[in-house]
């Protein structure tokens, strides 16, 4: 298995064309319609995706909302590449030993999706032949890009799609790898050894999709399909192996069918609506009586080999499905699922009759109430169908929440760039890389081992520290004091802990709060088992740590509140105590715990504790209790 | 030195520059680096030893060549392009619904990029005319004639009374309606001088732009081309106007007259408005609505009404202009549009030229500067003076509309009274004289 990554980050310096601020905002004002066409490059080509996706017909609406302007509206040249950005690209390029070109040139390239106002991304190439090591293993880095990042998805209607103006224009820096990774686990590591080396540029922004990767996966005998914009970092092997089963299980079905001889014969589809006026329920039975056709696609050969097959979930019905969809409907009915859907044995035999069909032949039926959309569909699924004789077509695929992928378009080609003539060549003088050289961050396992031997940590709790991105925040608030331990826990733990809030983004508390936090636990104002809940509390709206400590009622026990609260347990239950001697530590410390409700410290309540049951054993005995717990 | 193919040394750049476009290439530098490409023409802003090459993966990048740079041919030279063939045309005989004609002068409406400047550059040739707007003759047939080859920057009032010509020879030879193809920095000067210059109209002259070039997904040419020959096929209007993007968005377009219209915005796509008044009307969903001040066709036969004559000038008055410039600017003219401030005003020591200029027979007409609103000369003790001191006020006509009428007036008389009583005399409803405060008519 050949597995190449391009890691795309989101940077925080500003838009890379336009002077708004890289932030995403759900408030919108306005609306405007529009819609795209191919266009022709610099050899009047057009390319593959940007034709497939014009075919579709959409429209586009863009919400307009207080962090864009008229630039992303498509309605204002685009200003001058953000120059702090472009530091961030040359930065990743010295870390990674990659070539810096001499003089940028940005490229238009074409996306008709309407993600871009404009119909192209702007995209520049910024170094080439880098490498990353990991574990031992050096990995290829073909190119490190700045381009801009499109616009986000609202919704998507069956005629128009919604997008939002605020994500468009946002800095992406795109680091493409060799294809040199061979499994899901190496997948997954490389991506996330780029995102620690992105992060310690300390300009990688955080939040919901400000990472995402493309997986460009293929299989001895397969072909490279490209499985686009993975936001979830712990989900790229599953869908690299996913994807390595898929292709497997594809050419298993094309031996199968090779060895029928089978193929999809030339000519049109027909029209078997007639056969369907009789039948009242099913996808065919709508179509048929809105007076659209049935059309019935035979494929000699493919009787069996449509449906599921043994020892894989994935099947060739689902991929010709997957093409009608593409173009707006709801799916197909192919043969090996009939009887079935409305579809009676009769009724199955009357078509197998009509199309001539003998045992070992399929067939597909599709049906809408527009016969254009109809005869597309069936094209399109007949070209996949012939496609699966041949072996694995290329494709962009895109990533579902279960693990699995769905077509997306054809795999781009180079006919889809051209200059971006708005925006002049920038040179890279070898001043500005002498610059950069001098101020490179620290690379991530340099910073693994300083951290690990200046704190004493062990070595997962720094790797967790340094790859989840949260290590500066971690340097910062120990040389504020706070004791390095607890920091750790409260970064790893306890922040991502936090629910996130209901519109998906996730909490990010200030360092500043943070700060209080760990304060408010160090002096002793709440215990280390009460931080989570202020955490909650100030996810959940409270202004300030102040209030957040309020509203979760975990302050007002002062130590000589706790002695009183503890000796008047263990007294309580005094016979208990005399009777079981030390062990009675630990029931004791649960029902003690229930009424601090962190608002004390764990070890603290425990001394108390222990010294109240010496006092009630030193009435009888002086022997030390709870020893050991 | 580089080492080509042949063995022979020579600085590496002329090596590069002498190889034609689209020949692949190692250029290998100092430091053992190679890039593999095919050249591509370098931005006109490009180092000026920076070499572009378009590597396999699409992207551009420049490539700085010094003498150290080794250069090595790959593969053959490449063959010439391959033009793709445009859709054939419908044929204009015999269309019982009526055909329009397409006039084209070049401007971003009918431009591609060149690669080479990086600008964009205008084409005339009919196949990339329809090629670009294949919507052109989804309503009916369309006979394209290229007549310049240029930025409406380089499109003036000699041009306007060629464009007329054309146009009065389309509708002779039947068309039912034309369509202009205009760049649009001077769409509206062109539009009114074709106003003055075409009468007895027997169908809609309509100029139509693009504010975003057509090799660009989202360029507005299509959609304002589309909606501007549904204007052009309109049996009830007889003037000229103008057809673009009315908002941001791709379904509604404006349709403006000639004379009132004015490009607000450097870039937008619904740059051009109607000043002081409404649009004649919109064109929305293929459906063209009219209000009824429209001008209806006229029973013809159309006619170019000439000649002009171009010693004119529009002077834009500013505070610090003394009265050496403005003598200077009115040398040799026969008439100057004056763009004043508020109802039509300029300093005080300039009243002295307007009296010596106007005694000269030099026709000084007054406009405003501001963006709404007319000209008035009653108003202020200034505007009386420069009244009594012979300029003439042209109540609520843009600068730039005065100053096309300027040109055709010149043409047609040569006493300053007679000048002066062609201008104050509406012509093709370019005085609007009633300003509704929310654009109702």
């Amino acid at each position: 298995m050949k597995v190449g990554l391009e890691v795309h980050q989101q940077l925080l310096t500003g838009k890379l064309f336009c002077r708004c601020p890289a932030e995403l905002s759900d408030e919108t004002g306005g609306s405007f319609v529009r819609r795209l066409r191919p266009s022709s490059g610099e050899d009047r080509r057009v390319d593959a995706a940007a034709a497939f996706e014009a075919s579709r017909g959409y429209s586009f609406r863009y919400e307009t909302g207080p962090v864009d302007c008229l630039v992303e509206m498509d309605e204002e040249p685009p200003r001058p590449l953000s120059e702090e950005a472009l530091d961030v690209a040359l930065t990743l390029a010295l870390l990674l030993d990659a070539r810096p070109v001499d003089e940028v040139e940005v490229m238009r390239k074409i996306v008709v999706d309407g993600s871009n106002t404009s119909g192209f991304q702007r995209t520049a190439l910024v170094a080439v032949d880098g490498a990353i090591e990991v574990r031992g293993k050096r990995h290829e880095i073909l190119s490190i890009c700045l381009e801009e990042d499109a616009a986000r998805k609202v919704r998507e209607g069956r005629d128009e799609v919604v997008y939002r103006l605020d994500r468009l224009g946002i800095p992406l820096v795109e680091i493409a790898t060799g294809p040199d990774i061979q499994s899901g686990p190496e997948a997954r590591e490389v991506a996330e050894e780029i995102g620690a080396l992105v992060r310690a540029t300390g300009r990688a922004r955080r939040g919901i999709g400000a990472t995402r990767e493309d997986l460009n996966v293929s299989i001895e005998g397969g072909h490279r399909i490209e499985i686009k914009g993975v936001q979830e970092l712990r989900k790229i092997s599953e869908y690299v192996e996913g994807e390595g089963g898929r292709q497997r299980a594809l050419l298993a079905v094309r031996d199968e069918l090779r060895g029928r001889g089978a193929a999809v014969p030339p000519g049109a589809p027909t029209d078997v609506a007639a056969l369907f006026g009789s039948i009242s329920s099913g996808p065919l039975s709508a179509a048929a009586r809105h007076g659209g056709p049935v059309l019935a696609l035979p494929l000699p050969g493919f009787a069996g080999l449509l449906g599921p097959r043994p020892g894989t979930e994935e099947r060739l019905g689902r991929e010709l499905a997957e093409q009608a969809r593409a173009v707006g409907l709801r799916g197909l009915v192919h043969s090996d699922e009939l009887p079935g859907y409305g579809v009676t044995s009769e009724l199955l035999a009357r078509v197998r009759s009509e199309l001539g069909l003998a045992d070992r032949d399929g067939f597909v039926l599709i049906a809408d109430a527009s016969p254009e959309r109809a005869r597309t569909a069936i094209r399109r699924v007949a070209e996949r169908a012939g496609a699966a004789v041949e072996g694995i077509p290329g494709e962009t695929r895109d990533p579902l929440p279960d693990g699995r992928t769905r077509y997306s378009r054809p795999l781009p080609g180079r006919h889809r760039m051209y200059p971006e003539t708005d925006i002049p060549p920038i040179p890279i003088p070898d001043a500005r890389l002498r610059r950069l050289r001098s101020g490179l961050p620290e690379r991530p396992a340099a910073r693994l081992a300083r951290l690990e031997s200046q704190h004493g940590l062990s070595r997962d709790l720094v790797r967790q520290l340094v790859y989840g991105g949260v290590a500066d925040s971690f340097e910062t608030l120990t040389a504020r004091g706070h004791a390095a331990a607890m920091v750790a826990r409260l970064l790893v733990q306890d922040v991502p802990a936090v629910p996130a809030r209901s519109d998906g983004t996730a909490f990010e508390p200030s360092l500043e709060q943070l700060g209080q936090i760990l304060s408010a636990a160090s002096r002793g104002r709440i215990g280390k088992e009460g931080i989570p809940s202020v955490l909650r509390a100030l996810a959940s709206g409270s202004p300030d740590v102040d209030s957040a400590i309020a509203t979760t009622g975990l302050e007002g026990l002062s130590p000589d509140g706790l002695a009183s609260l503890v000796d008047r347990i263990v007294r309580n239950q005094a016979s208990m105590v005399r009777a079981r001697g030390g062990e009675a530590f630990s029931p004791l410390m649960g029902d003690v715990m229930k009424e601090v409700r962190g608002r004390r410290d764990g070890r603290e309540v425990a001394d108390e504790l222990r010294k109240a049951i010496a006092r009630v054993l030193g009435e009888t005995s002086s022997a030390p209790p709870g020893a050991g717990t | 030195m580089a080492r080509t193919e042949s063995g022979a040394s020579s600085d590496p750049l002329t090596v590069l520059r002498g190889l034609p476009s689209g020949q692949r290439v190692e250029i290998r530098d100092a430091s053992g680096h190679a890039w593999n490409g095919a050249i591509v023409p370098s931005h006109e802003l490009s180092g000026s030893r920076i070499v572009s090459l378009k590597l396999e993966s699409g992207y551009n990048v420049g490539v700085a060549i010094d003498a150290s740079t080794a250069v090595r041919v790959v593969g053959a030279p490449p063959s010439a392009r391959s033009e793709p063939v445009p859709a054939g045309r419908a044929s204009v005989e015999g269309d019982p619904g009526g055909w329009i004609t397409l006039l084209t002068t070049g401007g971003t409406i009918a431009s591609r990029v060149d690669y080479e400047t990086g600008g964009v550059r205008p084409v005339s040739d009919e196949r990339d005319i329809l090629a670009f707007y294949p919507e052109l003759e989804g309503s009916g047939a369309v006979r394209v004639i290229p007549v310049f080859d240029r930025l409406s920057e380089d499109i003036g009032p000699a041009d306007w009374l060629v464009l007329a010509q054309r146009v009065v020879d389309a509708f002779r030879a039947g068309a039912r309606g034309v369509v202009i193809a205009h760049g649009t920095d001077t769409l509206g000067f062109t539009a009114a001088g074709l106003s003055f210059l075409l009468t007895d109209l027997p169908g809609p002259v309509v100029l139509v732009g693009a504010q975003r070039s057509p090799d660009r997904p989202s360029s507005d040419g299509p959609s304002n081309i589309e909606a501007a020959a549904a204007v052009a096929r309109d049996r009830r209007l007889g003037e000229v106007v103008v057809v673009m993007h009315a908002g941001l968005s791709d379904d509604r377009f404006a349709v403006h007259r000639g004379t009132w219209v004015r490009k607000m915005h450097s870039s937008r796509r619904d740059a051009f408005e109607s000043r002081n008044g409404p649009p004649l009307g919109s064109v929305h969903g293929g459906t063209v609505h009219l209000l009824p001040l429209v001008r209806p066709p006229s029973a013809g036969p159309p006619r170019v009404d000439g000649p002009i004559d171009e010693n004119a000038g529009l002077l834009w008055f500013y505070p610090g202009l003394t009265v050496a410039r403005a003598r200077a600017f009115a040398a040799g003219v026969r008439g100057v549009v004056v763009a004043g401030t508020g109802l039509g005003h300029v300093r005080s020591e300039l009243i002295d030229w307007v009296r010596s200029v106007t005694a000269e027979g030099v026709v000084v007409a007054m406009t405003t500067q501001c963006l709404e609103g007319g000209a008035d000369p009653y108003v202020y003790a200034t505007g009386r003076e420069l009244l009594r001191a012979g300029a003439l006020y042209l109540d609520d006509l843009l600068p730039e509309t005065a100053y096309a009428k300027l040109v055709w007036a010149l043409g047609h008389a040569d006493d300053p009274g007679r000048i002066k009583a062609l201008l104050t005399q509406d012509r093709a409803g370019e005085f609007l004289r009633r300003h509704r405060a929310e654009g109702e008519a």
